[in-house]
């Protein structure tokens, strides 16, 4: 599985949001998007979802994203959007349950398999709630725990056909999460990649990003200012510059951490 | 506990046997006693031809103005709007007393030209809304609401028009008309209406899971493997379908579009797999109680059924308006 975009552009109300970004993201690589407010992030990662139509081109496996229906793109890409915006009153469950929608499952095997997820996941006392009356971090885990399904479902649904991995696309998931659930995620990302899938997300704290992310893509005014290896693009020049901080590194036995003044 | 019977034959049976019981309830509920309806020439041709249509019309018009609320709800992802919101029903309603003020003029029966005259202002409607809504544009439900509210202001301007000039009797036809009744129900509309009804219930057992994406938000239903768009243009165009051969059929009846789905989702979630259903049953069997209460409570007089939906429904509309507004803080 690999995405890989060329010359991405998009232009809102006269305003370039996003200039000529391009890259590349291979199967089992983790990418973190990072930037100030305003660089194009959640755009960019908008538009790797196929939600928000721009220049340039982006491609699954050499394959354009437009020429994939609503439901190939569902058994390729997952997206985990930053806010949840329920009005209704959905169950947890069925909220999780939807993420089996893009796939052909029998009832039975839907209801096994958010029943694993849930006892998985730990989130057994929230199954019954109404999703709206779940704190922040508790929608938050509810979200991710719906996309990542439909991400293991892609491996159980390419296993027959010789593929199988898929792409997850995380607008900052760790946001309203407490400490340990955002150790949590990073488990699960690396799983997902330990996997062979693409895992992109957005996040805003530096150290999280520094431990979690293979590659990062440093964006800046809708422009790319940096975009490799981790240790190589997080310079403390860089993050300082970029963010308008005094950033200072400090290495230590292999560990990495950023201070900022 | 219901969302278990409403999924399974049992549930469905009961639901079937209920509605059947209150129609049979609402066929012999009135100033006529049963055994002259029964046994008399002049009492089954009341029951034949004017009580059985206009029960079984009362249930299809219920239920399916109940499931265009639900389409309209989801779609929009708005738990205030309703099938008039789109503009179907001023259209109708506009189409409707232009033709009653012309045949005033002309010296025409209006009777049977006036629902046909709805239907074509509501679809007409529907087809001015879609060309200013712009479906296809990002947040372009949004647009399609205010494109609904443009119409419905247009509409209503040109029915204050109509209504200044009108005769007075052309005038009180207008109004009885705008508050709805079911009085002139005929095997004719009972069949269109079916029809149409059946044609939204074929479609909808395969979109239930979709629809339930849409509630959580337009990216998160793309990218789970929904059509919004397509799914979105279906259902406009089946609410329309539902609202404008309900207005043509028997006036604009408030209420029902709206409140029935929450009355449903308060019993069983917002799951469109029990929602639909339930709310299909409740509908007709609200507007099947409704009706009985207009034709018999002032009897021989009839009140028109849009007020006692709107009686009926208000209060309880309130009530949730609270209810929710006090939980969620909207």
């Amino acid at each position: 599985m690999v995405m890989s975009l060329e010359g991405i552009s998009l232009t809102r109300n006269g305003k370039q949001v996003l200039d000529n970004i391009s890259g590349e993201i291979k199967a089992g690589k983790i990418i973190g998007l990072l930037g100030p407010n305003g660089a194009g992030k959640s755009t960019l990662i908008q538009s790797m979802a196929r939600l928000l139509e721009c220049e340039g081109s982006i491609k699954i496996n050499g394959q354009n994203l437009e020429d994939f229906s609503a439901l190939q793109l569902a058994q390729h890409l997952a997206y985990l959007p930053q806010h949840s915006q329920l009005q209704f009153p959905l169950e947890v469950e069925e909220v999780l349950s939807l993420a089996t929608l893009p796939f052909s499952l029998t009832r039975l095997q839907q209801r096994q398999q958010v029943k694993q997820l849930i006892k998985d996941w730990g989130i057994e006392r929230l199954a019954d709630k109404d999703f709206r009356q779940l704190s922040g971090g508790e929608q938050q885990r509810c979200q991710i725990a719906r996309t990542y399904l439909q991400l293991s479902n892609m491996v159980l649904e390419g296993k027959s056909k010789g593929k199988g991995q898929g792409i997850w696309l995380l607008d900052e998931p760790a946001s309203s999460l407490d400490l340990e659930h955002q150790q949590q995620l990073q488990k699960v990302c690396r799983l997902a990649a330990a996997e062979g899938h693409c895992v992109v997300i957005v996040l805003h704290d530096l150290n999280q990003a520094y431990r979690l992310a293979d590659e990062i893509w440093l964006l800046d005014k809708g422009q790319i200012r940096a975009q490799g290896k981790t240790s190589e693009v997080m310079t403390e020049q860089l993050i300082s510059d970029v963010f308008n901080v005094s950033a200072r590194r400090i290495d230590d036995a292999g560990e990495s951490l950023f201070i900022f003044n | 506990m219901i969302k278990k019977l409403l999924i399974s034959p049992l549930g469905w049976l009961f639901g079937i046997l209920l509605s059947f019981g209150i129609c049979i309830g609402a066929l012999f509920l009135g100033s006529i006693d049963w055994q002259t309806l029964m046994h008399s020439e002049i009492g089954s041709k009341i029951l034949w031809d004017i009580r059985v249509p206009r029960v079984l019309l009362a249930f299809v018009i219920g239920a399916g103005l109940s499931l265009a609320g639900v389409l309209i709800q989801s779609n929009v992802r708005n738990p205030l709007a309703d099938p008039s919101l789109i503009g179907v029903s001023a259209g109708a309603a506009l189409g409707a007393a232009l033709m009653i003020v012309l045949a005033d003029f002309v010296h025409i029966q209006a009777h049977y030209y006036i629902p046909v005259a709805a239907f074509i202002g509501g679809i007409l409607a529907t087809v001015a809304v879609l060309k200013l809504g712009r479906n296809d544009l990002p947040g372009g439900m949004a647009l399609l609401i205010l494109a609904g509210i443009a119409i419905n202001v247009v509409a209503a301007s040109f029915i204050g028009l109509l209504t200044y000039l009108a005769t007075d009797s052309a005038l009180r036809h207008i109004t009885f008309w705008s508050l709805g009744s079911l009085a002139s129900a005929n095997y004719f509309w009972l069949s269109l209406c079916s029809i149409a009804l059946l044609i939204v219930c074929l479609w909808l057992p395969k979109q239930h899971r979709k629809l339930d994406a849409i509630l959580l938000g337009q990216a998160e239903a793309n990218t789970m493997g929904v059509d919004v768009k397509r799914l979105q243009q279906q259902s406009i165009v089946l609410v329309a379908l539902l609202a404008a051969l309900a207005v043509s059929a028997c006036g604009i009846i408030g209420f029902i579009g709206l409140v029935t789905p929450h009355i449903g989702r308060m019993l069983v979630g917002a799951s469109h797999r029990y929602l639909l259903p339930l709310s299909f049953f409740l509908g007709g069997s609200l507007l099947v109680i409704a009706d009985s209460i207009a034709r018999t409570i002032i009897a021989p007089a009839e009140l028109p059924i849009g007020i006692v939906t709107a009686l009926l429904g208000a209060p309880v509309f309130i009530w949730l308006l609270l209810r929710e507004g006090r939980r969620l803080q909207w």
